[in-house]
């Protein structure tokens, strides 16, 4: 039986066709609802992510005195959140969403820039002396606060492509943490991303001071270089955004002054703006290309007077689609969409072999050593694979020596930060043996390292944010002072 | 817990209603079964939502407070003997609401302003050492509630409640236990024992809770990145121009966050048969601040005004001390700090001045002098809110007015205004009530008899629902959790 008031209702069409919009509503919603939540639930949960190159949050563990700080809930939903499947494509798009919030004026847009201009220009500042004592390990200080956001962990395997130069070398990412620490945020100028340079000033004089020291301890037999390598923000800054950005060149000239005579100064500053015009910077990394490579190894082997071959004597080799650190550091769409083409060279003319002395590491500190083996210089990427970096010896915890059949009778040792990775294939022909070495990972004293080795050049390859930053002086000071780990 | 998470939307939502839909069939076989007995109805008829309702209550309160869960659940204990005390008979009513209400602001003292207080005392030459209490979510919101209830029981305005878990639930409720707004008891009582649920409710609450999250994490979380920009900075190198971007993006960004979370928590107790009632009405289109604060946080505004100011003597007594006293407690709710205290105090000002002045020439003012002036005491007002550390405080205004070392505008300012354009002229369009014009247009047309008006309505909500669903939930992946601002409070 229907109540009375029912009757009321002057217009119960439109009553009963509200109840219909809204189910109506409701069934809609609620499907999208559950599609979303069960696609969340139900599809694996991602593990890593390629375009921020780190390891995924992982399920906690659950232990009373986390649960009682309520960390062990909020790490689950944290948890929850950071390992949505598909991840890497639903930030992709969400990077994309966001990019609607407005427009770039003149193609710039400015990431984490600070409001001020960067004085890197003398300051008053105490500079970073080098009599201090030096702490025993190496990775000790503010480096560990970079690697927070500098990729550690191997995330990615090359796409298998059948070709021979596949290596089972452990793939690790080039880690920049300094590069993380002295810059100023970064600007994308139409589809090329820009790391703003912040160094400081006051370090390149303790930078030139502990080359200075290298020097000293190998003695006259021994020569000593070193290459400041200017990064991109240095050449393709428009004014506006120059204005954000330390002058790399006059710190370039700053640890030069400070250099003793007998050190040579590789100035690749000039030989590398001869050739903005050329692809000498990768677009969207935070490296160098290959070819801005060439032209400073060439520089070097003009100053170290040994032979140099002619790029035309390489074979030129290319990863397509490639989109660097840039993006993942920036979450720039635009370069997402603006992928560039890695180019490598691998000599033709030159026999070498290559022996890798990789380490292992734990949280970014190396615990350990695996046993030495030789393979392949190059390590093949497929087209599209963000680590095409690490094409060159596949990362930076190692020290890498390459046998040429050069026949020069000098052999170089490397110092160098992941700018450094790509020269090695131009100086193939130009030095019997060359040892690559990180500033981050070394275990062994420098000067007994190099004597034992034979060495009779030494190079310090570094970009101009390493050579600013004063971890990069307290490794090198380390090096020579460290006694060898035994490994 | 905050509502803005996957985990949240995914998982606690779709677990809550999935169980609290089974109690509810479970609650109309107890009724239907009560109904055919030949014993009176009982008066609680929802014990089964009740209890699915707590038991998540408290899963989403110890989700972030796993500890201080205890406190809450104390406080509801003392609460619930004081209420009933208050209700056993006139002579211990009156010492029994003293009590409760010294109880209750004697634990948001503790818990809330010790170390403020102690810091005050340290600063007049007392030295004493921080006790250093972490406060515990929610608390300024729960312990309001509580104080609400023991008086309108102590007022007679409704009765004691003799069940505790009816009491536990009023006042852990999740979707306003930790950020409001203030339900006051008497508005749910009887929802409380007694509900129904609509398709209207559910359409109406899941659409405002949509328009909330929408609110929060499309529009209040965009804006926080301009925001901490520029107001977090060194504020040496902060052009004018960056200064007032940033203040101006904060000013958006703390409507939507706390009112994102208000539409949040009366969408979800719409969709779960409670009617909240509205805690904000477009604050940013008054044309005087006192009518700001009538449409800003009305929650928190009506208790003082019903629970501190009228009793106080309200416009009869001594009025500017009450004003005072009222704009005082005002703005220390907010933050122990004493610039949320100059921030109620200027508001407290402000009103004053108002009513001897503009609100007496009201009329004959050009409205939009009145919205500009509003609008810039308002974005003074969020100056004063925001800069607990009051160098930096003056150091900003210095800069808003153009004092600032850095100039007036620089690439950084423009990109970010720029970039952000879009963003910033949606944050206009949704501070005017265009949902209202919306909303009006669709009652109109569901009155009407117009089929086709009402389905293209639908299909618009329905389409914008899911938009916001899907916009929302893509920008919360992987971005880490910005908990809404009120959660401090």
């Amino acid at each position: 039986m229907k109540p009375k008031y029912e009757k009321k209702y002057k217009e119960p069409r439109a009553t009963k066709r509200r109840r219909a919009a809204n189910i109506a509503y409701l069934v809609t919603l609620t499907l999208a609802f559950e599609t979303v939540g069960l696609s969340l639930i139900v599809f694996p949960r991602s593990t890593e992510s390629i375009t921020e190159k780190r390891t995924l949050k992982e399920f906690p563990e659950f232990t009373a005195e986390d649960y009682m700080s309520g960390k062990f809930t909020s790490d689950i939903s944290e948890w929850f959140s950071d390992t949505v499947p598909f991840r890497d494509e639903l930030t992709n798009m969400s990077t994309a969403l966001r990019e609607l919030r407005g427009f770039r004026q003149d193609g710039i847009r400015l990431h984490n820039v600070g409001t001020t201009p960067t004085e890197s220009k003398p300051s008053t500042t105490a500079p970073v002396t080098t009599t201090k004592p030096i702490e025993s390990e190496p990775d000790t200080d503010e480096s560990e606060a970079a690697t927070e956001t500098a990729p550690t962990e191997e995330t990615s395997v090359p796409e298998e492509q059948g070709n021979h130069e596949i290596s089972a070398v452990e793939q690790e990412i080039n880690e920049d943490d300094a590069v993380n620490i002295t810059n100023n945020g970064i600007a994308v100028v139409g589809t090329r991303a820009l790391m703003l340079y912040g160094g400081s000033f006051s370090v390149g004089e303790s930078y030139a001071g502990v080359i200075n020291k290298y020097k000293e301890a190998l003695g006259e037999d021994v020569n000593v270089y070193s290459m400041i390598i200017p990064t991109s923000c240095e050449f393709y800054s428009p004014p506006s955004v120059a204005a954000y950005c330390g002058s790399e060149l006059d710190n370039i000239n700053h640890v030069i002054e400070y250099l003793r005579d007998d050190v040579k100064a590789v100035d690749v500053y000039t030989t590398l703006a001869a050739h903005t015009g050329e692809d000498i910077y990768l677009r969207t990394d935070h490296h160098w290309a290959a070819l801005g490579a060439y032209y400073a190894a060439k520089e070097f082997a003009a100053a170290a007077g040994v032979p140099f071959s002619d790029i035309s004597e390489y074979e030129q080799r290319v990863v397509h689609d490639y989109v660097g650190t840039m993006y993942g550091y920036s979450g720039d769409i635009v370069l997402k969409n603006n992928p560039e083409d890695f180019y490598y060279y691998v000599p033709k003319n030159v026999e070498y072999t290559t022996t890798y002395y990789n380490y292992i590491l734990e949280d970014g500190d190396i615990v350990g050593a695996e046993e030495p083996y030789d393979s392949n210089f190059f390590i093949k990427y497929g087209h599209g694979n963000g680590m095409a970096y690490c094409t060159y010896m596949g990362g930076d915890a190692k020290i890498v020596k390459v046998s040429t059949n050069a026949g020069t009778g000098r052999k170089l040792a490397i110092f160098k930060d992941s700018y450094g990775n790509a020269l090695p294939p131009f100086l193939m022909g130009s030095f019997d043996e060359i040892y690559v070495i990180d500033m981050r990972y070394f275990t062994h004293n420098a000067v007994d390292y190099l004597t034992e080795n034979g060495i009779t050049d030494v190079l310090f390859a570094n970009n101009a944010f390493h050579a600013a930053t004063a971890s990069t002086v307290r490794y090198y000071e380390n090096f020579l002072t460290q006694e060898d780990w035994g490994y | 817990m905050v509502f803005s998470d996957l985990f949240f939307l995914y998982i606690f939502i779709p677990a809550v209603m999935l169980c609290y839909a089974l109690a509810r069939c479970a609650d109309k076989a107890y009724a239907d079964n009560a109904k055919n007995s030949r014993f009176s109805m009982p008066k609680n008829i929802c014990p089964f939502s009740n209890g699915v309702l707590i038991v998540f209550s408290l899963i989403f309160y110890a989700w972030g407070e796993p500890v201080y869960i205890l406190l809450m659940l104390a406080s509801v204990v003392m609460n619930y003997v004081v209420g009933l005390c208050i209700g056993g008979g006139e002579k211990r009513s009156k010492p029994a609401l003293v009590i409760g209400i010294i109880l209750n602001i004697a634990a948001i003292g503790v818990f809330k302003y010790a170390d403020f207080l102690v810091g005050t005392l340290n600063f007049f030459g007392l030295p004493l050492n921080k006790p250093g209490i972490a406060l515990p979510i929610g608390i300024s919101f729960y312990t309001f509630q509580s104080m609400s209830y023991l008086i309108d029981v102590y007022r007679g305005d409704v009765k004691p409640q003799k069940n505790f878990a009816s009491l536990l639930l009023y006042i852990s409720m999740f979707p306003q236990l930790i950020a409001g707004p203030i339900v006051r008891y008497s508005t749910i009582a009887a929802e409380i024992n007694r509900r129904h649920i609509t398709f209207d409710d559910i359409a109406e609450g899941s659409f405002r809770f949509l328009i909330g999250l929408g609110k929060k994490v499309i529009l209040a979380n965009q804006l926080s990145e301009i925001s901490s920009k520029f107001l977090d900075g060194d504020l040496a190198s902060l052009t004018t121009g960056g200064a007032w971007l940033g203040i101006l993006a904060y000013t958006f960004q703390i409507y939507f966050d706390f009112s994102g979370y208000s539409d949040m928590a009366i969408g979800m107790g719409r969709c779960l048969g409670f009617h909240f009632d509205e805690n904000f009405n477009y604050p940013y289109i008054s044309c005087t601040i006192t009518e700001f604060w009538r449409r800003w946080h009305i929650s928190l505004g009506s208790f003082f005004r019903d629970y501190v100011y009228i009793p106080l003597g309200g416009n009869r007594r001594h009025q500017m001390i009450n004003i005072i006293i009222v704009w005082f407690l005002t703005g220390l709710w907010h933050g122990a700090s004493w610039n949320f205290v100059a921030w109620g105090l200027y508001f407290g000002l402000i009103i004053v001045i108002e009513k001897y002045t503009i609100l007496k020439v009201r009329d004959k003012i050009w409205p939009v002098l009145l919205h500009i002036y509003s609008l810039f005491l308002i974005i003074i007002g969020w100056v004063i809110f925001y800069f607990e550390d009051f160098t930096r405080l003056k150091d900003f205004i210095v800069i808003m007015f153009g004092g600032g070392k850095a100039g007036g505008w620089d690439l950084v300012t423009q990109n970010e205004l720029f970039g952000n354009l879009w963003l910033l002229v949606a944050a206009v369009v949704c501070c005017i009530p265009i949902g209202k014009l919306i909303r009006n247009a669709y009652d109109k047309a569901s009155r009407m008899d117009s089929a086709g008006a009402e389905a293209a309505l639908t299909v618009m909500k329905t389409v914008s629902a899911v938009a916001i669903l899907a916009v929302s939930t893509l920008l919360l992946i992987g971005s880490t959790t910005n908990p809404f601002l009120y959660l401090r409070f």
